[in-house]
């Protein structure tokens, strides 16, 4: 296992922030998802060292999070979620410090910051001054920073934020290079679902500083709840009532497209029957596939 | 800009290492930021003019025959003493370069980093919180040294060089000593002056400002205080005044000032500590806004 954290807790004065959090995560990346406040940046910190649990234990790479921290910091890579940088450096000299302040020796590092530079696509912008880096230049200079003393797990605080849709692609196939091709662990925090989806196979859920869920991808959408797709004319309040009277869960889109959730167990005809109760006309309908976002939905309770 | 895996990634086959001075990349990175400031390299050239001046002074008093038509009547004011070295190291205009000095050299240090989100990526390696305070007050250190010890030091080597005698030395074998004690004490003070206002503020330029200006502020402001009060112990409130006081009792001369030269060391001491407890609190690897 590359973490495994039990009983995990932290506050911040009188907010709970982690609330006995137990989770163990494999190889591959690894989405970290939840809502705002739900935890996701104070779990990162605390298995970087930067918080310290109030309780609960656990390790990374097989070593304590709170006896070795040094060793732990040396066999991962962070890359921030604010831009970071060191005012008046260029890309190289900033890469080869970091790398340098890992614990390379300086020849190598600065050997090394060429490399990953050119990974990463800033090989012709290396000798310019950091100052004048547009955001996704930024942006792959973390990446460059969190990789150059070849990390064994790489800790990602939303990769893809302020990145225009060229540069999130970029990023995202540099991810998923580096999760499938290189074996090194990527522990993805995003609040974009669908780079999760697209770059991890399973996936920590956080919610107010708890566990939603843990697991497979596949696993948790293979949920015991049937998703149909439909657009009606007619009384839409009574026609809900009615689904939800049969524990079904019924969501509209902006587009006015309903969405419900059936249990598996029921038949589809049924929709069918309360449509016809009610006077609703359904004008559209589709068995549609439980996605992430569904999965996030019905976990966290938010559309 | 290229497209992203322009080379392949290859895994690095060394061995990362726990290094002895994990701190010191830190100070070499902040020594080369300084002198790539513009306008820094000629300011730190002219904090050496006070010790070329005095290095002249002591050649010419080596050489009093060959001056006596400009020295007449002044030999006494040109006799190389202890107190020479000490109005040396502590003369305005000398403490004034030094201050103009951290102004580029050391405003930044911190405040850069905390506006440029840097703790969290420093704290993400193998680094403590005192690897990365000393890897900052070792710039400080090294900028005031180069310019105290360094010349101090030359000096009296250049003094026995033209007396042709070991006698200055031996008549004061302890001023090697008071050279290294005024030095590393004004370095120390330095350092920890310039990172606790450093770390009071995101803007450097703000602080530059701070640096130069308390150092000045306090001097006036005491000299309006002895002006009203007609006391010495308002000397107390000036930078500058205290260290004179220190660097009197460390030279083995008399005290510009009046007053017991413990209360100089408690009021230097005391900006010391606090910033020593500024910095424990605002140094971390996360803000933590509570």
């Amino acid at each position: 296992m590359s973490i495994e954290v039990k009983n995990l807790s932290f506050s911040y004065g009188k907010v709970q922030a982690l609330d006995d959090v137990s989770l163990s995560l494999g190889d591959g990346a690894v989405g970290l998802l939840g809502p705002n406040g739900a935890g996701k940046s104070t779990l990162i910190r605390i298995l970087l060292g930067f918080l310290v649990p109030a309780s609960g234990e656990g390790t990374i790479l097989g070593y304590d999070i709170r006896r070795d921290q040094a060793k732990i910091r040396r066999s991962v890579g962070y890359m921030p979620e604010d831009d970071c940088f060191i005012a008046g450096m260029d890309a190289v000299t900033f890469t080869a410090y970091f790398g340098e302040l890992s614990g390379m020796p300086r020849e190598e590092a600065m050997k090394r910051a060429h490399e990953v530079l050119f990974y990463v696509g800033l090989g012709e912008a290396r000798y310019r001054l950091l100052d004048t880096y547009s955001a996704g230049m930024k942006q792959r200079l973390k990446m460059a920073q969190a990789l150059v003393h070849d990390p064994k797990l790489l800790f990602l605080d939303e990769p893809t934020a302020n990145l225009d849709p060229q540069g999130r692609n970029d990023i995202l196939e540099l991810i998923a290079d580096i999760a499938s091709h290189k074996n090194i662990r990527v522990l993805l925090s995003s609040h974009i679902l669908a780079d999760i989806e697209t770059l991890c196979s399973s996936v920590v859920i956080l919610n107010k500083g708890r566990l939603a869920a843990e697991g497979r991808i596949e696993d948790l959408k293979a949920t015991d709840v049937s998703l149909y797709e439909l657009k009606i004319k007619g009384d839409g309040e009574a026609f809900r009532k009615d689904l939800e009277s049969m524990k079904c869960r019924v969501e509209e889109t902006e587009d006015k497209v309903i969405k419900v959730y059936m249990p598996a167990d029921r038949d589809r005809m049924e929709i069918f029957r309360a449509a016809a109760r009610t006077g609703a006309q359904i004008r559209y309908f589709i068995k549609s596939q439980t996605s992430l976002e569904d999965v996030f939905a019905e976990l966290v309770g938010v559309d | 800009m290229a497209t992203v895996r322009e080379k392949g990634y290859y895994h690095w086959d060394g061995q990362l290492t726990e290094a002895r001075f994990p701190w010191w990349p830190i100070t070499r990175t902040g020594i080369l930021l300084a002198f790539k400031k513009r306008g820094f390299r000629f300011l730190f050239a002219g904090a050496f003019l006070p010790s070329v001046v005095f290095l002249a002074i002591i050649y010419i008093s080596e050489h009093l025959g060959d001056f006596k038509f400009w020295a007449r009547g002044s030999e006494k004011f040109i006799t190389i003493t202890p107190g020479s070295f000490k109005i040396f190291f502590t003369n305005p205009g000398f403490l004034f370069l030094m201050i103009a000095m951290l102004v580029f050299a050391g405003a930044g240090l911190i405040a850069d980093d905390l506006r440029h989100n840097s703790l969290q990526i420093y704290f993400s390696r193998p680094l403590k919180k005192t690897d990365y305070l000393l890897g900052k007050m070792a710039v400080v250190f090294f900028f005031i040294l180069v310019v105290t010890l360094v010349p101090g030091l030359l000096v009296l080597v250049f003094k026995v060089i033209f007396d042709g005698s070991f006698k200055f030395f031996l008549d004061y074998p302890w001023l090697v000593l008071s050279i290294v004690g005024y030095s590393a004490m004004l370095a120390v003070f330095f350092a920890f002056y310039t990172l606790l206002l450093s770390a009071l503020s995101k803007n450097s330029r703000y602080v530059m400002i701070l640096v130069f200006m308390i150092y000045l502020f306090s001097d006036i402001l005491s000299g309006i205080l002895q002006g009203i009060f007609r006391t010495p112990y308002m000397s107390l409130f000036s930078i500058r005044a205290n260290i004179e006081q220190m660097g009197a009792f460390i030279f083995a001369q008399k005290p510009p000032q009046a007053i017991p030269v413990v209360l100089s060391f408690l009021v230097l001491g005391g900006v010391c500590g606090l910033s020593a407890l500024v910095l424990h609190r605002k140094i971390r690897s996360v803000e933590v806004i509570r």
